[in-house]
């Protein structure tokens, strides 16, 4: 068999033009395997990322709210949330694997900029601010070394404070205080209609009377009224004072979006002594747990007969699932195109050396070399190439991947509020892919050279020595 | 029709008719309970029988008057609960006529006779326009809410007249009441709402109303006139006036919500 | 290695060969019968296109026949697989060509020393006889040079210690002096012979080469297919 690998090798140097042509194509064919592979993890891991930062892993909600409750977010609320919390924080199996569970609000209503006429409805997230500033430290692919914390506009220190998206700013008129650039003021609606009946009455004495205004800035900051309904149908109205107008990235989002501290939206939605929460949220330490916790936590739910249902956050954004499968979808094709182009590449290249060694390999099977021995001689320099086109380009991968590093390169995913650095992965986690594209490469070239291999092994003896 | 319009005039409206009433009591008598106090002014505001009238309410934004309907209300005690069961219809502006609210124990429905459909507004939807004014005017006062005195003060009502009143506290009975805290001006000699201020439950006021313009309705005196302030949207005033009070027997189909497509 | 006895070491038996060429049907052998003593230089003369390198072929056992019984070595070659064939020829038959068909990538040595790794030798075992036979040739010297470097003498040579380095029963050499001027040509021959009586091996050529034919000891001449003499020389 030595003498086989031994052949092998010394063929490959016989044409070394040839040859160098074959293991280049395979060369660039791995590389751009490899770096578009590399970037479409990449992105699919980044806006992961985002998504486990801003929303965890897992939610836990009420039966029925997933389908339900947006309708209706008061009446799908998780009743006395923090045992269900202490119950999951205590539990031997799920207690490594969580990193944050926290309690949420989700709500809508009507906010109101009265001041200047200006009211819209808004979506309002309340969050406890320490456990979405720890949610907003996750990077288990260290994607985001260095990067300086994202403030979350939310404290503990005065839970009236908290910041909305550009979009309902606007339209709130608020850009001004809030130094939001580019952003024109709304137009008064001029009152166009006609006076109706006599002169009114002087409302404005009666007002008065009462009206202790409520003080319209806190240390700088605007307010705006949240008008909500509570879970029991009354109207509920709190001040809101807003820090800092935030995108939201998705325009629709970022028209209503409303993030204020989990106690004032508990308060707004639920009441003053509520002990409810729309959700509670789970950040693993590791994405890899999620089977595991979602198993064990619809356990520990069902033997509590507790009437919560939980969702991860592929499916509380089917966006980062059709996101993941499309791209996975794009690179599969494109590796495909490659793939094809190397086997066919490779087809040339053996047939053509069988073609010159016909004499050869009239030769050796006359002298008593076996058919399978000539099959696995061509096989053998088939996967030759293969294998080092394919190391050379893994290598070549690298050197991209390091130089495009370098360059800092910034790219705005779709969806995402804010620009996120190109990075190629040259960490672990690209390691299952270059394997692949190794092994891929090596076994479609050694499938390219085995037809004119077989061809070469069939060859009738007499005719191949007729050859010159 | 625009849901979310701010021409929800009509719950308001709905729940008004309560207002003009039938009743008698004029409980003026030294301290009384504040809970007697409370069911007196009740009476004074809302009669015990089936009763028809026209309300006409106008909006008025910065002072100056904005928009303007009229309305048709019925209104009678279910026979199950004595709750009063409120049924409005759009008589203005022409593009809203014929349109119908119905109002039967805690539900809230919504008619178009174009599409002969009947939709139920939740609580979300009653927050903007002036379905939430229709709490202030109707809510059955002395049956949701529990009083407690705060003491008698003397103070102006809406034309600047003084008067002497019981100043109650009322907190809610039950939880699913509208307001989670009510402070009401009745005047003491006549048992007359005078003032009223609603708060939500993070303790911030909702409504301030003043009642006036009193005449002889039917068999009381009511107050012909409301005005409510919203204390959220500071710039919106909207007064709710009764005209054409009668009582008249209404048949309990129309109450129904199945029924409201044929309702004449 | 033990030779088998029996006085031939081929053995033909109203042998047929026919090929298609194009949509014609050409009958290259058209009932041959003959038989080749063991250990002596045999010989095949005839024109071209007579069948001739035809005959070689099927002694060869690189070709079957269409009908009729060809036995090698005692073998009859009629029923076996390509398997048995190639292994048998590896064990048994050497081959020395016209154009030396030497491998290019491999020196002298590994040439030589390729067909014993066909047996299973081992090493040691590979490289003794190696060596020896590169000494038998006179080419000891050049073993580590590639064909290219090589003369078209050095190279038979290297082609004659390749089809001997095995001690087969049977070599076979089509032409092996046609490539070589007239000189180089005589010491092959006389390589051959020497070899030959050395190791007691059965010779089958065809030649033109008048020198080589004159050491014939059997002589067998073909025309259009047929076996049309059969001479003995040499009181063999």
């Amino acid at each position: 068999m030595s003498a086989v690998v031994k052949i092998a090798f010394r063929n490959l140097r016989r044409n070394a033009r040839r040859s160098f042509m074959t293991m280049s194509a395979i060369a660039v064919g791995a590389a751009a395997m490899l770096c578009f592979g590399q970037f479409i993890a990449e992105t699919i891991l980044e806006f992961q990322t985002g998504v486990v930062r801003q929303n965890g892993h897992i939610s836990i909600f009420h039966a029925g709210y997933f389908d339900f409750g947006a309708g209706n977010p008061a009446a799908y609320g998780i009743s006395d949330y923090p045992s269900v919390i202490r119950l999951i924080g205590n539990d031997p199996v799920l207690k490594p694997l969580i990193r944050v569970a926290t309690p949420t609000i989700s709500m809508f209503g009507i906010a109101g900029n009265y001041g200047v006429d200006a009211s819209t409805t808004f979506s309002g997230n309340g969050y406890v601010p320490a456990d979405l500033r720890k949610m907003g430290s996750w990077d288990r692919y260290g994607l985001f070394r260095g990067w300086p914390p994202i403030p979350i506009g939310i404290t503990d220190s005065d839970e009236s404070v908290g910041v909305i998206g550009v979009g309902i700013a606007r339209i709130l008129g608020e850009c001004a205080a809030l130094h939001v650039a580019n952003c024109p003021t709304p137009p008064r609606v001029a009152d166009v209609s006609p006076a109706i009946g006599a002169a009114p009455p002087d409302f404005a004495e009666l007002a008065k009377r009462d009206m202790t205004s409520v003080a319209p800035v806190h240390h700088g900051a605007p307010r705006l009224d949240l008008l909500t309904a509570t879970s029991q149908g009354a109207p509920n109205v709190a001040s809101f004072f807003v820090i800092g107008a935030e995108s939201q990235g998705i325009r629709a989002i970022d028209d209503s979006y409303v993030r204020m501290h989990f106690n004032l939206a508990r308060r707004l939605l639920y009441g003053r002594n509520s002990t409810e929460a729309t959700a509670i949220v789970l950040q693993l330490n590791s994405t890899a747990d999620l089977a595991l916790a979602q198993e064990r936590l619809q356990f520990l739910l069902k033997s509590r007969h507790l009437n919560l249902e939980t969702r991860d956050f592929t499916q509380l954004n089917p966006f980062y699932a059709q996101g993941e499968q499309f791209l996975g979808a794009i690179f599969i094709f494109i590796a495909s195109i490659m793939a094809v182009i190397v086997l066919f590449t490779v087809v040339n290249t053996t047939s053509m050396a069988v073609l010159e060694r016909t004499n050869e390999i009239g030769t050796a099977r006359a002298i008593g070399v076996q058919r399978s021995t000539i099959r696995w001689q061509f096989a053998l320099e088939g996967s030759l190439l293969g294998g080092i086109g394919a190391t050379a380009g893994l290598v070549m991968a690298q050197l991209i991947g390091l130089f495009l590093n370098a360059l800092h390169i910034s790219i705005a995913m779709p969806g995402s509020s804010q620009p996120s650095r190109l990075i190629l992965l040259t960490s672990s986690t690209a390691a299952p892919l270059m394997i692949g594209v190794w092994l891929v490469l090596v076994v479609v070239a050694i499938m390219a050279a085995w037809v004119p291999a077989n061809q070469a092994a069939r060859m009738p003896i007499v005719d191949a020595l007729r050859h010159v | 029709m625009n849901w979310h319009s701010a021409r929800w005039f009509g719950l308001g409206a709905a729940f008004c008719a309560a207002m003009l009433a039938h009743g008698s009591a004029q409980a003026a008598s030294a301290a009384p309970s504040p809970d007697a106090i409370l069911r007196a002014a009740d009476i004074v505001r809302f009669p015990q029988q089936p009763f028809r009238l026209t309300n006409t309410l106008v909006e008025y934004i910065n002072g100056k008057a904005h928009d303007r309907v009229v309305l048709s209300v019925y209104s009678k005690p279910d026979p199950a609960t004595a709750e009063f069961n409120t049924l409005v219809r759009y008589v203005e502006p022409p593009r809203d006529a014929g349109k119908m609210v119905l109002f039967n124990g805690t539900n809230l429905w919504f008619y178009d006779p174009a599409s002969k459909e009947s939709v139920r507004i939740s609580p979300q939807q009653r927050l903007i326009g002036q379905a939430a004014d229709g709490d202030v005017v109707t809510t059955n006062l002395s049956r949701d809410y529990a009083a407690t005195m705060l003491g008698a003060e003397s103070l102006q009502d809406a034309d600047r007249a003084n008067r002497d009143c019981w100043h109650l506290d009322l907190k809610p009975k039950a939880p699913g009441a509208v307001y989670a805290r009510i402070e009401i001006w009745i005047e003491r000699s006549s048992s007359r709402p005078v003032k009223a201020k609603f708060y939500s439950d993070s303790g911030r006021m909702l409504k301030i109303a003043y009642y006036h313009r009193y005449s002889q309705v039917l068999d009381a005196v009511r107050p012909t006139e409301t005005i409510i302030i919203d204390a959220v949207d500071v710039n919106l005033v909207t007064t709710m006036t009764t005209a054409d009070f009668v009582a008249q027997a209404i048949p309990d189909a129309w109450f129904q919500r199945d029924f409201l497509p044929r309702v004449p | 290695m033990a030779k088998e006895a029996g006085r031939d070491v081929v053995r033909f038996l109203n042998v047929v060969k026919t090929y298609e060429e194009g949509a014609v049907n050409v009958t290259a052998l058209n009932g041959v019968t003959l038989a080749v003593r063991r250990g002596i230089f045999s010989m095949i003369v005839g024109p071209s296109g007579s069948g001739k390198t035809t005959l070689l072929n099927l002694i060869g056992c690189i070709d079957r026949p269409t009908t009729g019984t060809v036995e090698v070595c005692g073998q009859a070659v009629a029923g076996m697989s390509d398997r048995a064939i190639t292994d048998f020829r590896a064990h048994k038959i050497g081959f020395v060509f016209q154009g030396f068909n030497l491998h290019p990538v491999l020196s002298a040595y590994e040439n030589v020393e390729y067909p014993l790794l066909l047996l299973g030798l081992n090493a040691r075992e590979r490289r003794k006889r190696t060596i020896a036979m590169l000494e038998a040739v006179g080419l000891y010297d050049h073993r580590k040079h590639r064909p290219n470097q090589l003369s078209g003498g050095q190279k038979q040579r290297v082609a004659i210690a390749r089809a001997l380095v095995k001690e087969p029963e049977l070599v076979l050499a089509d032409e092996p002096t046609a490539n070589l001027d007239s000189r180089t040509g005589a010491s092959i021959v006389e390589l051959m012979r020497r070899i030959q009586r050395e190791h007691s091996a059965s010779f089958v050529f065809s030649t033109h080469d008048p020198h080589l034919m004159s050491h014939a000891e059997e002589t067998f001449m073909i025309r259009d297919g047929q076996l049309v003499d059969h001479r003995v020389e040499n009181g063999a």
